[in-house]
């Protein structure tokens, strides 16, 4: 799921445990997925069998998967891919971490046979420097769809020799290494040193000078449209599950802000309660209290509550990615219309899965774009970027 | 969603929607509401017509027994005073029954037009509302002391007793409506007639163990009548709703995590069940189009049995478009495969 296994990568092998990287999700990795998979499981579940499958074949013996209680399938991934697996013939143990709010003994039990019995306190400092780089991963992809409507040609060429041409393509260029440095990265120290030079980087591939802080970029034809991304939290955050929506969106000119990232999503679900971003929460909570009054599982409240302060925030449009048949989003997908109505706020809803086609996609994107660009011209706060 | 807030005066007519899990808890509501003083209204028996109209107010992505509950609540509308739709989040500790059934008080309200007021309750056994308390606290807001709803709601439980008794005795739904409500024998017992055992007169060919949601098993409109014409094929049922709670909780301590969705807890209990004493010569699942824990909960089940035993299944997924000869000709073939199976085991 996005760059998180360089998080459990970084905690892993801080505990002294050899850690195996499946390769990065692909249409090889999907098929695999989608041949054993159950047909109707949403798309997360094949992508993940496919990405196991690939593990398993580098020499993987044991999986570590993250559970859950409830009512979203994800809860039961590691049941049905254990099933899946051991039907294929390999021989593979999986411990499922699980939240708290199960059994916490276990939990600790589980933690203790993993780590070969480290001290809590020795693994707690292993989870503060994956959160750390977490962090850090999640600021370099704020910046990179912040800065990707600006990443003209022309910028790219005053940012200095060393660049591809293309600014996408450097801004792309300037990410892509800063992320490795941040994987490589041997302390907290050295992680935000790189997070840092990454920043700045990115900044100068978009053209922008990182010592004049503040300034807003000159020779923007006004603000980019901003466009905020909810759903589901695995599409959200895989750039191959939702095709690359992000750059795609920001090659048109669009801003996007992500409703969740990966940082956030680790902090509600997987650690205890005490340290969760309860605030934010119940805004959210609150914001969508009048289209939906009760939490559905997965990210189903948070993508109508997100989707409320975005239009707050007096952001041009909502997109809502999430896998086909997902049942939190279908419940958000069914009151997003009357959102849309009572706000004047446009939506795409877009559910994906190994069939959907790149073209019949990046149509409908420059759909909304236009259609956002077009309001904006109407509503008379300058132009679109397009 | 506020609107429950307001007395609602005796004689008042409540609408059920006759889907999800009305065919679980029915005989709950029924006695709690007749305890306050009002009057409950059924929707007619789904049709073709209801699936069609849910299918076009809801989202695409809707499995079918939603889109029915829309289409239920749609044809109530214009009959009654209000529209009961609770919010069944948790009917036992540490359960769920799924996310869709969590938001529907919410996607009906906001995707259905004129609808008259709706009630709404919250049932969250796995945070301590449960049927009794949520009830109790409905029955507070429409006016009602709190000893009156208390009252009502143990009727509620005990309509609910008598009728989980009566399906572990292997009656069919409306069988065991019967039971207890006989004026609505000639009524409820036509439209939701599913007899779950061979007539008398015909011959034995299979006993089959038909497990699903209770909403796909007992609505004869959504499953072509499948119980019958099992029935008619020779086949002798048993379901997974004649399971009693204590066994399905049995059964699921035998697996490695119990599912956390109430309706596939039952349905893995039961398979296990059947398996492992030889209940039954084979299984069919009856599975909705586009259900996400019948997805999780089928491939469990289908790995499980072909793993441990060669016991037959079958998965009928079900949705808007299923046609009648496709359904009957693989229903054929199972029974004639499950016959001959059981011949050839007779003979060794």
């Amino acid at each position: 799921m996005g760059n998180l296994w360089i998080t459990i990568k970084t905690i892993l092998e801080d505990l002294g445990i050899e850690v195996v990287v499946p390769p990065r999700p692909s249409r090889q990795s999907l098929d695999v997925g989608v041949r054993h998979a159950p047909e109707f499981a949403c798309f997360p579940l094949k992508l993940n069998i496919g990405d196991l499958v690939g593990g398993i074949q580098n020499g993987a013996d044991t999986i570590v998967m993250a559970g859950g209680v409830g009512p979203c399938r994800f809860g039961h991934y590691a049941q049905v891919e254990t099933q899946v697996l051991r039907d294929l013939g390999h021989q593979v143990e999986m411990v499922v971490l699980e939240p708290p709010q199960g059994r916490l003994a276990e939990l600790l039990m589980k933690i203790n046979y993993l780590t070969g019995g480290k001290s809590l306190r020795r693994v707690w400092r292993a989870i503060g420097f994956g959160l750390e780089k977490l962090q850090a991963l999640d600021g370099l992809d704020r910046a990179l769809a912040w800065a990707r409507p600006l990443g003209t040609p022309a910028r790219a060429e005053r940012a200095g020799p060393g660049y591809p041409s293309s600014g996408a393509a450097g801004l792309g260029w300037a990410h892509r290494r800063a992320v490795m440095a941040i994987a490589d990265a041997a302390g907290v120290e050295a992680t935000r040193r790189e997070a840092r030079r990454g920043l700045e980087a990115i900044a100068l591939a978009a053209g922008l000078d990182p010592l004049e802080k503040g300034l807003a970029p000159s020779g923007r034809d006004g603000p980019a449209l901003r466009v905020g991304l909810v759903g589901e939290i695995f599409m959200i955050a895989e750039p191959f599950a939702n095709q690359e929506i992000e750059r795609r969106l920001g090659d048109l000119g669009v801003e996007v802000v992500r409703s969740l990232y990966i940082s956030d999503w680790v902090r509600t679900h997987l650690l205890p309660r005490v340290l969760a971003p309860r605030r934010h929460v119940r805004l959210v909570a609150r914001a969508a209290r009048p289209y939906l009054g009760h939490f559905v599982g997965g990210e189903g409240l948070e993508s109508v509550g997100e989707a409320v302060l975005y239009e707050q925030r007096g952001f041009d449009g909502v997109i809502q990615v999430a896998p086909l048949t997902c049942m939190p989003e279908i419940v958000a997908a069914s009151l997003l219309p009357e959102v849309s109505r009572d706000l004047g706020l446009p939506v795409l809803s877009l559910f994906l899965d190994e069939h959907t086609g790149e073209a019949g996609l990046q149509t409908r994107l420059e759909a909304f774009v236009d259609l956002l660009a077009r309001r904006r011209v109407a509503s008379g706060r300058g132009r679109g970027t397009r | 969603l506020h609107s429950s807030a307001m007395r609602l005066a005796e004689g008042a007519v409540i609408g059920l929607p006759r889907a999800l899990l009305f065919f679980e808890l029915y005989p709950f509501w029924r006695a709690f509401f007749n305890g306050l003083g009002l009057v409950c209204a059924v929707s007619a028996p789904t049709s073709p017509e209801t699936i069609e109209i849910g299918a076009r107010e809801a989202d695409d992505g809707t499995c079918l027994p939603v889109k029915t509950f829309y289409g239920h609540a749609a044809s109530l509308r214009d009959r009654v005073d209000a529209i009961f739709l609770p919010r069944l989040v948790s009917l036992t500790r540490g359960t769920y029954t799924c996310p869709k059934m969590l938001g529907i008080p919410d996607m009906i309200r906001h995707n259905l037009e004129r609808m008259p007021r709706i009630l709404v309750t919250c049932v969250d056994a796995t945070r301590g509302t449960g049927l009794v308390e949520s009830s109790v606290a409905l029955g507070r807001s429409l006016g009602r002391s709190a000893a009156h709803a208390r009252t009502a709601a143990r009727a509620g439980l005990e309509a609910l007793r008598v009728f989980r008794d009566g399906l572990e005795q292997n009656l069919s739904f409306s069988q065991a409506i019967v039971e207890q409500f006989p004026r609505e024998i000639s009524r409820l017992c036509r439209e939701t007639g599913n007899d779950a055992s061979v007539g008398p007169g015909r011959r034995l060919r299979a006993r089959v163990g038909l497990v699903g949601h209770a909403y796909n098993l007992f609505d004869p409109g959504v499953n072509l009548d499948l119980v019958r014409k099992l029935a008619k094929l020779g086949c002798d049922l048993r379901t997974s709703e004649h399971l009693s709670l204590v066994e399905v909780e049995a059964e699921s301590s035998l697996l490695p995590k119990a599912i956390f969705w109430s309706g596939g807890r039952r349905v893995l209990a039961a398979v296990s069940l059947f398996r492992r004493q030889r209940l039954v010569d084979g299984i069919i699942h009856v599975v909705s189009f586009g259900c996400g824990p019948d997805s999780m909960v089928g491939e469990i089940a289908e790995r499980e049995i072909r793993r441990s035993s060669s016991l037959p299944y079958l998965a009928l997924t079900i949705d808007e478009h299923a046609a009648e000869a496709g359904l009957v000709t693989r229903l054929e073939a199972f029974t004639d495969m499950l016959e001959r199976r059981r011949a050839g085991v007779g003979s060794a």
